[in-house]
């Protein structure tokens, strides 16, 4: 594994960013699964908790200019790149205030025009491709933004990892993969459907670098992160970061995980990142309190979030043709 | 070849019958008399006879088909005897036989007959649009599309030729036939019965006169001690037992000739004059109504009036009503008095402009002389097509009925 | 004034003029860069605008086509030919999943403005894999723009209009068609997409087509000409947004439509237009709505068997027949 430097070495401020984001992200996932466990949401969400400090990190090492792609289990990658937690429960309550107009909802979030995020996919390794295509872009224009796709273990055993990574590598374009690998694929365990130990692995088939980091050490992520994207941006091609996470859940909110042992959340628990880092902050001289207020402050963010997106309206029926097309859209929509 | 059994036409505006049931069978042996199946027509139930010996071959028409005047119903022949056209032949409706008054419409011969008179036709949507538009008859036009169906040209050349244009050629759009209720989900133990003969023509007409006349009913109370009195001491004179029925049709058709303003009927656009007092009388009987018509009542004695009124009523319980016999009221008389009705609000059979319900007899206190005494008081109820008459008009009527019921001797004079 | 160009040198200009005018456009496929493409359309193309603008692909028909949705979505202009329509079964999630879906699924933030080329048909020998014409399932994808050509003037004019357009377009271009010689108008222009043509005009019955049926219809006009039926032809040239006031007006006039398509039979956008025909425009028609279409069966590879399968205007001329009752 990438070796990070001492937490120590970097400052409180810094840290604590990384533990508001983490806390945050983790508010915002049991408000919504108290929201849909209330019956207030429709469809299925698919929470990250557990996942925080992967997200935290990796956004962390983000430049503004640079785009990124997520998965189904997204709601944490959007806070964590700034998106107002308000809009983003709105989407997954089927609002017009949401961020698709609640057309998208939990696993389609989106917003091309502040986070430069190209959307969250329903479709499983979807955004691989995407985030290649957007890399590419970047190529051809000349821009400095490298573009990250995120997704998660099960992913990468499709073809479209393959296709798009060859292709990636090939033309050397701007690109960084990272990988969550909490080890299922919603209930299949990666190693009974995958014969490499690592995922990252599969890089070096592609003459591509990779690093494997622990998804539950935020500032880990942040180091092996900004590596990546210093390589990526300075033209020596994709590469790939694997983090090992924990998903709390099942593979929705409300699937009991049967079929999971029960050490897994044993050591997901031992390794909580909220729980370590927060020790740290505390061993750096940081006060109970001081992370109580942020995780206090947490909550009322997101009972606020919950209370715009409960009030908002539900989109008028007759706004259900808009969006198809941009042009011509009457006849495309009517025939 | 055998022989084709066809719908008869019973009456003179029979234009179709209805297959109740077949008494005979496919292969039954049959011999000319026998009965071979029921038919319902308008508003009777008739057997049809074979005239013919041999075997019913196939049958034609299904129980529950409604089958134009002489369309196919079977065939009867010996075993194994060719049917139809050919042995392929047994086309389930569309009878070979030309229909009574279609003549060839299409100025080409047409290849083959096109079903008309009631079985579906087979028209194309802009024919039949087209036929709407034109007042074209569609059922008398030979079809000339694919499978004989009639296309747009077909019902162009029928209204360049004028041939099929219907009759009256009334451009106005047929009436909307009403839509169906919901016939709600069937529960445990219903049944369903198919609507056929004078079921269907009851429900017809009774919705079609409910629907388009604006009716008013007016009820009046008539003191009839006089009257019953009068019955007995008719009885008691002449040996002769006139019904209470029998009385008030007589008054009827006396107030009726006095007031000819009630003898009118509704033309769609303008009003006939009717010259003749024929009087419905309704008469239930199990699978429904129907009301034979006592043809210038107002010109018969109690005795002849006695007497059509309780031959008409026995035959149409007996199914044995000549087709015309049901035809051409000017007015009707419904009686519901001896179910011990008090009142109703008869529903108009059309073309008369009005109905006369008539409703039980029963003993009431009344003051005479300030004394309490009991009187024999039954209630009339009149309902009138506003469109053609008016409450007043009726009341005086009404008024008239009512004092020539309470002193019975001038309804004799 | 005009010029003969054959269909395939046709869209080649168009692309070559599109290129020119949108530096934002840039190719991507199979063979496109260094071989010009297996039918010659982007010969030359490499040396003038350079490798990162005409781009050769692996054999990946999901990763590159994905990568055009992403690039599109970044504001680039990706146009991507997939060698054969067959191959849209490789990239079914880029294009029907995401390229269709992506603008709406997203409030309407972003415009997905690719061009899929796709070279389809029958009647090369090519067997069940390399024949199909596959219209009707990519007209089921709301979110996709479909257009058919069959002239080479209409062939540059809408490769043309769909390099503009914003919203995703699928060019099905008949290879039966690329060495067609046929005038093509000098100078700059477009055809609009969602508006059909009338080939022909005739007022006993419409045949409605796209593609390369078209030129088969308009032959079985001319003999159906000859023996007094007087047959329209409404070339619809764009399939989505289908320009139903064509139709409408056409079969508002002759009362009579058979639909050609070399898709088959089943499940065809052939059908899809009877249906949309039968629906609204009931009481106009004289006769059922006929489709003539290819069989139920997979493209077969012997001559004497491929020729039984898609509809020649002998066919064409029959369904007319069979419809009038002549």
């Amino acid at each position: 594994m990438a070796k990070a430097k001492k937490t120590e070495e970097y400052s409180k401020e810094f840290l604590l960013g990384l533990y508001r984001t983490m806390v945050r992200i983790r508010s915002f996932e049991e408000h919504a699964a108290e929201c849909f466990t209330k019956g207030m949401l429709a469809g299925n969400i698919h929470l990250s908790i557990g996942q925080e400090a992967a997200a935290a990190g990796a956004f962390a090492a983000m430049k503004p200019q640079d785009f990124f792609t997520s998965t189904h289990r997204g709601h944490g990658h959007a806070i964590a790149r700034g998106g107002d937690p308000k809009l983003c429960m709105a989407e997954l309550f089927g609002k017009k205030t949401g961020y698709c107009k609640g057309k998208g909802g939990s696993m389609h979030i989106a917003d091309m025009a502040k986070m430069n995020h190209l959307g969250a996919n329903g479709i499983v390794g979807a955004g691989q491709c995407i985030s290649a295509g957007s890399a590419l872009a970047s190529k051809i224009m000349g821009d400095d933004s490298v573009t990250i796709g995120c997704f998660g273990d099960g992913s990468t055993n499709e073809g479209s990892f393959h296709e798009s990574l060859n292709m990636a590598a090939t033309w050397k374009l701007p690109m960084v993969w990272f990988i969550e690998n909490n080890c299922y694929g919603v209930s299949t365990e990666i190693h009974r459907v995958t014969n490499t130990p690592d995922i990252a692995t599969r890089a070096a088939a592609y003459n591509v670098e990779y690093a494997v980091v622990d998804g539950t050490d935020p500032v880990a992520v942040y180091e092996t992160m900004t590596k990546a994207l210093d390589h990526a941006r300075s033209g020596k091609g994709p590469f790939v970061v694997e983090a090992k996470v924990y998903r709390y859940q099942g593979h929705y909110c409300g699937d009991p995980a049967v079929y999971r042992p029960a050490e897994y959340m044993e050591n997901a628990l031992k390794n909580d990142a909220i729980e370590k880092l927060g020790k740290k902050l505390k061993a750096l001289g940081v006060k109970d309190a001081e992370l109580d207020k942020i995780k206090d402050e947490a909550k009322a963010e997101m009972d606020e979030a919950v209370k715009f997106a409960d009030e908002s309206p539900y989109p008028d029926p007759s706004e259900v043709t808009e969006d198809m097309y941009t042009a011509d859209n009457e006849r495309c929509v009517a025939r | 070849m055998a022989h084709e059994v066809l719908m008869p036409q019973l009456g003179l505006t029979m234009e179709e019958g209805t297959v109740s049931s077949w008494i005979k069978h496919e292969g039954d042996a049959v011999k000319a008399g026998d009965v071979i199946l029921e038919i319902t027509t308008d508003k009777l139930t008739n057997e049809v006879v074979s005239e013919f010996d041999g075997t019913l071959l196939k049958i034609v028409a299904q129980e529950g088909e409604d089958i134009p005047v002489k369309g196919l119903l079977c065939y009867i022949g010996e075993p194994g005897e060719a049917v139809g056209g050919g042995a392929a032949a047994a086309a389930p409706a569309a009878p070979a036989a030309a229909p009574a008054a279609a003549p060839a419409a299409a100025p080409a011969a047409a290849p083959a007959p096109v079903a008309a008179n009631g079985a579906r036709l087979r028209i194309s949507p802009l024919a039949r649009k087209l036929a709407a538009k034109l007042g074209v008859d569609a059922s008398k036009v030979a079809g000339t599309g694919p499978s004989g169906r009639i296309v747009a040209k077909d019902i162009e050349a029928a209204a360049a030729a004028g041939t099929a244009a219907p009759a009256a050629a009334a451009p106005a759009p047929a009436a909307k036939p009403a839509p169906k209720p919901e016939s709600g989900n069937l529960q445990e133990g219903d049944t369903v019965v198919k609507l056929v003969g004078m079921r269907k023509v009851v429900a017809e007409r009774m919705l079609a006169s409910h629907t388009e006349i604006p009716p008013v009913t007016q009820n009046i109370k008539v003191d009839v001690t006089e009257l019953m009195a009068f019955r007995k001491m008719l009885l008691e004179t002449t040996g002769k037992k006139y019904s209470v029925n029998d009385l008030i049709l007589k008054a009827t058709a006396k107030c009726l000739r006095a007031h000819p303003e009630m003898l009118v009927s509704w033309d769609g656009t303008q009003i006939i004059q009717r010259a003749h007092v024929n009087l419905g009388m309704a008469v239930a009987l199990d699978a429904g109504l129907i009301v034979p018509v006592i043809r210038d009542a107002d010109k018969m004695s109690l005795d002849a009036l006695s007497e059509a009124a309780k031959d008409l009523a026995t035959r149409a319980k007996e199914n044995k009503l000549g087709a015309d016999e049901y035809k051409g009221s000017t007015f009707t008389v419904s009686n519901l008095g001896m179910f011990g009705i008090e009142t109703f609000t008869p529903i108009i059979n059309q073309p008369d402009a009005a109905i006369l319900g008539v409703c039980a007899i029963e003993d009431e206190l009344a003051l005479k002389d300030g004394e309490v005494v009991v009187r024999k008081v039954m209630r009339l109820s009149c309902t009138l097509d506003h469109r053609l008459l008016d409450g007043a008009v009726v009341a005086k009527f009404e008024m008239d009925l009512r004092d020539l019921l309470q002193s019975p001797m001038s309804i004799l004079l | 004034m005009s010029k003969k160009l054959s269909v395939s040198k046709a869209i080649r200009e168009g692309l070559h003029e599109e290129m020119l005018r949108d530096d934002k456009m840039f190719i991507m496929g199979e063979d496109m860069a260094v071989m010009g493409n297996v039918f010659a359309i982007t010969t030359g193309f490499l040396d003038e605008f350079g490798p990162n603008r005409v781009i050769d692909t692996p054999i990946s028909e999901e990763g590159f086509m994905g990568m055009a949705v992403g690039a599109a979505m970044r504001g680039m202009h990706p146009c991507v030919e997939l060698m054969y329509d067959d191959f849209v079964t490789e990239c079914a999630d880029p294009l029907f999943n995401q390229a269709a879906k992506l603008k709406y699924m997203s409030g309407g933030q972003c415009s997905i403005p690719l061009v899929l080329r796709m070279p389809m048909g029958s009647g090369r020998r090519n067997a069940g894999q390399h024949s199909q014409s596959l219209e009707g399932m990519v007209c089921h994808f709301p979110g996709l723009k479909v257009v058919a050509p069959c002239t080479a003037e209409d062939a540059k004019g809408l490769i043309k209009a769909a390099l503009r357009d914003p919203d995703p377009v699928v060019v099905m271009e008949h290879k039966l068609l690329y060495a067609r010689k046929e005038d093509v108008p000098d100078g700059e222009y477009i055809t609009p997409i969602g508006e059909a043509k009338v080939r022909r005009e005739g007022k006993d019955l419409t045949i409605i087509s796209w593609s390369r049926e078209v030129n088969f219809s308009m032959e079985a006009a001319e003999t159906l000409a000859q023996e007094g039926i007087d047959v329209e032809v409404l070339d619809l040239r764009t399939l989505v947004p289908v320009d139903w006031e064509a139709i409408r007006k056409s079969v508002s006039k002759t009362h009579n439509v058979i639909i050609v398509s070399e898709e088959v039979k089943r499940g065809s956008y052939a059908g899809e237009l009877s249906a949309e025909i039968g629906e609204e425009l009931f009481d106009e028609l004289d006769a059922p709505v006929e489709r003539v279409c290819g069989l139920n069966i997979v493209s077969p590879f012997s001559p004497v068997l491929e020729d039984q399968n898609f509809p020649h205007p002998a066919d064409i001329v029959k369904a007319v027949k069979r419809v009038l009752n002549k």
